[in-house]
């Protein structure tokens, strides 16, 4: 059997130690917010060109699995997506560290991921060629109709507040349209600023719209910021174990959805991780636990996301074409080292293939010791860190890893933005995720739907193009099911749930109003813009317009339930902290990046501080501070080599 | 007392100061001493990404040091070209540059930069356009499907990168020269265009020549925009040798910030040209279908006004300016 020497070859210890070395590199990356598998991968490329070419795929592989992986930590632990494949993670994840149960969180994450990554690798491993069909099978409207099923999962997010959470998607379809437009070439909502030529960077725009506000809210008061329950009488892997196989069919479903989503080009782990959570809620007897902890929640996203590597690799080796940004690095690796892809490639150059696939289904099965190890530490860790160094330690990561994605402060200055924009939004009753929803699937929605109308109308045919195609109408009729479900689910259960509106009624009138406003100047600057260019944004602007009227129409004749206590302005603390991380933002490019990091994670530190503390308490965090700043300045200069602004100082 | 304290400070600092300053003067004797950014303005997987990687696998028998790429994304590359001048200029950041975008972007709006403002220091390659259509198609040669495309207005959909791009650009001059009229589909880079294109949801991709280097016999290429033959695909005629007149693609090339000093320019410039010279390169380079071209920094203004002037028309063309 030719297939079991190269599992052989990929057991050298060798191969054995860069997979482990890269799945530990790739989990702590993908624990911090912003330094994502892309930036890690293409950093280590270089050195790949000196090791054989299966051994140099094998670290790339699995530093790429690590790392979305690690995606979860941050996610479960801190409320913010490690990277954006964990965005659904943080909807149950962190919940359920919330009631002190980070262990069993992680221990879900990890086995999930392990199986998701084992369903993907065995997929790349048995049925690569056939898989790769698939890639080809979606076309324009097949990528419409699953953005559109994507944005479905609204319903289920913001149950009894569906409303809310439709204006909050328009938003984040709109702040998708920000930029070039790919289809058209029209240059859309940038407001004159070249910076906004590109687009709101997406990993940064999530790092604002979940890690920001969470900065905010730990300084409103003292109280901790995790439970820590030390474990008694059964292990929380076990207990995991036991849960994942009550349902290993959602386990199962989860890690098929994201090897199919993996394989088209395009589409990502984030998407992978939506799509596999909207299945799993809608499949599951207890939708109504989704949201405030459910373990299934957990299972369905990690082993989604991790299903993805795998998948992404059948059309990368197949047809030479990634199905994710990692992916396309590691085609560069593959063609500098000579080696051709395409459907030969399984049968010419085997040995270098099946050992690699080999070493990803190791590193993946590596991922359990190293995750369990890592996770109980960070669960411990983070819970334990006192508040006066957890909030800047926070603060930092979300502005390294917001510059660190293109090494550019214009990034870490829409992150800003955007994330006092979450906060406020929050307090007004509209929570983040259907605006990231809106965000991340707004340009596949967009593309998909302006082409399969170009190919339409040129061939006469439109309609057909968008209602006629099998897969597409299998999509709609899960977009259909996902639409009715909550309304079903809700006829069952009887009583309506009575939401408290979270602030008081004259603040979010005006704010309906004001969304009026922006949603009708948006409107008209669509009137200057070219048909394909204009048609996506001029019909989500109206959306946005009526949906706030309605809104507006619904809350006006409302009389109760609102919170008349409600404080819509920060405290001092919050205000403070808000301050620093603007400052920051502006004055790093010019003062340097260490300095003002050095500045700014000090006075967080005396912000996040709640007790009268002693001189030598104080004289150590301090310390503590300068040398959690520089090491990270050390990581970030010398080993990932980014390009820091040095500015005035260092 | 105070004053002699500070005094003491002071002059140690001047010191400092004059020796750094001195040394920045004579940095192109030694330069380069440690490894050089490489900022690519797209994303990873493109030909730009690809033959910077290719550069960077002999990078370091030629100019002693690494390279670390890196990718800022974002406007067809709008993003970073609009950044390079207030990046550091010790040429030690270096940048990706392709023609036609950066000469149309500013024609066509304002994009945070003009063409002047780029120091380009060598242009090192180009990947001619192409069209491709399934190896099912019904389209063996391309005069069938200019005949179809002449009966059918509109039919023939092309699959390609982005809007104002150079497929696009290459699509709009076919369509003028062999007087049909086709339907172009922009995708958000090559790779989803050509995925769309194997999987028979468009009739024919205007894309790079490189597009069929890894698709193998998935795809067959109908025409290509060189001016020769390109070696790696020997069967694949010209545009020429059917008597259309289409010679065109991207080139790309490595630009640095405006303050970069000449002799590192200069270096710099050398430093590629003989990158462009190294057989394993050349090799890797033609088997992908890129095209090398040494267009080195003392011939660059020329080389840049002929393409400003081309592409002035080619807006018109496309309707982009009036």
């Amino acid at each position: 059997m030719e297939l079991v020497s190269y599992l052989i070859e990929a057991l050298t210890p060798l191969n054995l130690l860069l997979a482990l070395v890269g799945v530990i590199a790739g989990t702590i990356i993908g624990a911090m917010p912003g330094l994502s598998a892309t930036m890690a991968v293409a950093v280590l490329v270089p050195f790949t060109y000196v090791m054989g070419p299966a051994s140099g795929l094998i670290v790339l592989g699995a530093i790429y699995t690590g790392a979305i992986y690690g995606g979860a930590f941050a996610a479960i632990l801190v409320n913010t997506p490690g990277t954006p494949s964990a965005i659904a993670t943080t909807f149950d994840g962190y919940p359920l560290a919330k009631q002190g149960k980070g262990a069993l969180a992680i221990s879900l994450a990890t086995l999930a991921s392990v199986g998701g990554g084992l369903v993907g690798g065995l997929a790349l491993l048995f049925l690569a060629p056939p898989l790769a069909e698939v890639a080809l099978a979606f076309g324009p409207s097949e990528y419409f109709w699953m953005a559109v099923f994507g944005l479905t999962l609204i319903s289920a997010l913001s149950v009894g507040n569906t409303l809310k959470g439709l204006i909050g998607a328009c938003i984040g379809l709109l702040l998708s349209a920000v930029g070039v437009a790919v289809v058209g070439g029209d240059v859309r909502f940038t407001f004159d600023q070249v910076s906004l030529l590109g687009g709101i960077d997406l990993t940064s725009a999530i790092i604002g719209l979940y890690c920001i506000p969470v900065i905010i809210d730990l300084v409103a008061n003292k109280a901790p910021h995790l439970k820590f329950e030390s474990i008694r009488g059964q292990s929380s892997l076990a207990e995991a174990f036991g849960l994942i196989l009550k349902r290993k069919f959602n386990l199962l479903r989860s890690s098929v959805i994201g090897t199919v989503v993996g394989i088209l080009p395009g589409a990502g782990g984030s998407i992978a991780g939506l799509v596999a959570y909207t299945e799993a809620r809608r499949s599951s007897k207890e939708s109504e636990t989704f949201g405030k902890g459910a373990p299934e929640g957990i299972v369905a996203t990690e082993s989604a996301n991790n299903a993805t590597v795998g998948g992404g690799f059948i059309p990368t080796l197949v047809l030479g074409i990634p199905g994710t940004p990692p992916d396309a690095i590691i085609l560069g690796a593959l063609l500098v080292q000579g080696i051709k892809t395409g459907p030969s490639l399984f049968t010419d150059q085997g040995s270098i293939v099946y050992t690699f696939i080999y070493g990803l289904i190791i590193a993946t099965l590596l991922m359990l010791p190293v995750g369990l190890i890592l996770g109980k530490y960070a669960y411990k860790s983070i819970s334990k860190t006192p508040k006066e160094l957890l909030v800047p330690c926070v603060a930092f990561l979300t502005v390294i890893g917001s510059y660190a994605i293109h090494s550019n402060p214009h990034d870490t200055f829409v992150m800003f933005v955007l994330g006092i924009a979450a906060w406020f939004l929050a307090k007004l009753g509209f929570s983040a995720s259907p605006i990231v929803l809106g965000l991340v699937l707004g340009k596949i929605a967009e593309q998909g739907f302006v082409q399969t109308y170009l190919i339409g109308s040129a061939q006469g045919r439109t309609l057909e193009m968008f209602f006629g195609r099998p897969i597409s109408i299998g999509i709609i009729i899960c977009c259909i099911i996902a639409l009715l479900f909550p309304i079903l689910a809700a006829r069952k259960q009887q009583k309506p749930e009575t939401i408290e509106e979270p602030s008081r009624k004259s603040s979010v009138l005006i704010f309906v109003l004001a969304l009026i406003g922006v949603g009708i100047l948006l409107f008209n600057d669509t009137k200057n813009m070219s048909i394909l260019g204009a048609v996506f944004p001029s019909y989500i602007a109206g959306a946005m317009i009526f949906l706030s009227i309605v809104l507006f129409i619904k809350l006006a004749i409302k009389k109760d339930g609102f919170n008349q206590n409600a404080k819509l302005l920060p405290n001092k603390r919050q205000a403070g902290v808000s301050l620093v991380i603007l400052l920051w933002t502006i004055f790093m490019a010019k003062l340097g990046f260490g300095i003002a990091a050095t500045i700014a994670f000090i006075s967080i530190m005396f912000i996040s501080t709640f007790e009268k503390q002693k001189p030598i308490r104080i004289i150590f965090n301090i310390i503590i501070s300068i040398l959690i700043v520089l090491l990270f300045y050390f990581v970030m200069k010398e080993i990932l080599l980014l390009r820091l602004p040095s500015g005035l100082l260092f | 007392m105070k004053n002699k304290n500070l005094k003491t400070l002071f002059v140690p600092l001047l010191a400092a100061f004059t020796l750094s300053v001195t040394a920045t003067s004579a940095v192109a004797n030694d330069f380069p001493s440690k490894p050089i950014n490489y900022i690519i303005p797209f994303n990873a997987g493109g030909e730009s990404d690809l033959s910077a990687r290719f550069q960077q696998s002999v990078f370091e028998k030629y100019a002693g040091v690494q390279t670390v790429i890196q990718y800022m994304p974002g406007a067809g590359g709008a993003v970073a070209w609009s950044q390079l001048n207030g990046m550091e200029g010790d040429g030690y950041t270096i940048m990706g540059i392709n023609i036609p975008h950066s000469i149309m972007q500013p024609i066509v709006k304002d994009s945070g930069y003009t063409t002047d403002e780029l120091t380009p220091l060598y242009y090192f390659h180009y990947t001619p356009n192409a069209i491709f259509v399934p190896a099912n198609s019904q389209f063996k040669d391309l005069g069938q499907l200019i005949d179809y495309g002449k009966k059918n207005p509109g039919m023939v959909t092309f699959a390609g990168s982005g809007s104002n791009s150079a497929n696009h650009i290459g699509q709009a001059t076919f369509d003028k020269l062999t007087g049909i009229t086709s339907t172009y589909v922009p995708f958000s880079g090559i790779g989803p265009a050509m995925t769309s294109l194997m999987g028979g949801q468009v009739a024919a991709g205007f894309a790079y020549a490189t597009s069929g280097a890894s698709a193998g016999d998935k795809l067959r290429m109908l025409a290509v925009s060189s001016e020769k033959r390109l070696s790696a695909f020997p069967d694949v005629p010209t545009f020429k040798e059917l008597g259309i007149d289409l010679v065109g693609g991207a080139y790309r090339g490595v630009a640095v910030p405006k303050s970069t000093p000449e002799d590192v320019r200069q270096k710099l410039s050398d430093i590629v040209g003989e990158i462009n010279k190294d057989p394993e390169f050349v090799k890797k380079m033609e088997d992908n279908g890129f095209v090398l071209t040494d267009i080195s920094y003392k011939n660059m203004d020329a080389f840049i006004e002929a393409n400003k002037a081309e592409y002035q028309g080619v807006a018109q063309l496309l309707g982009l300016i009036k």
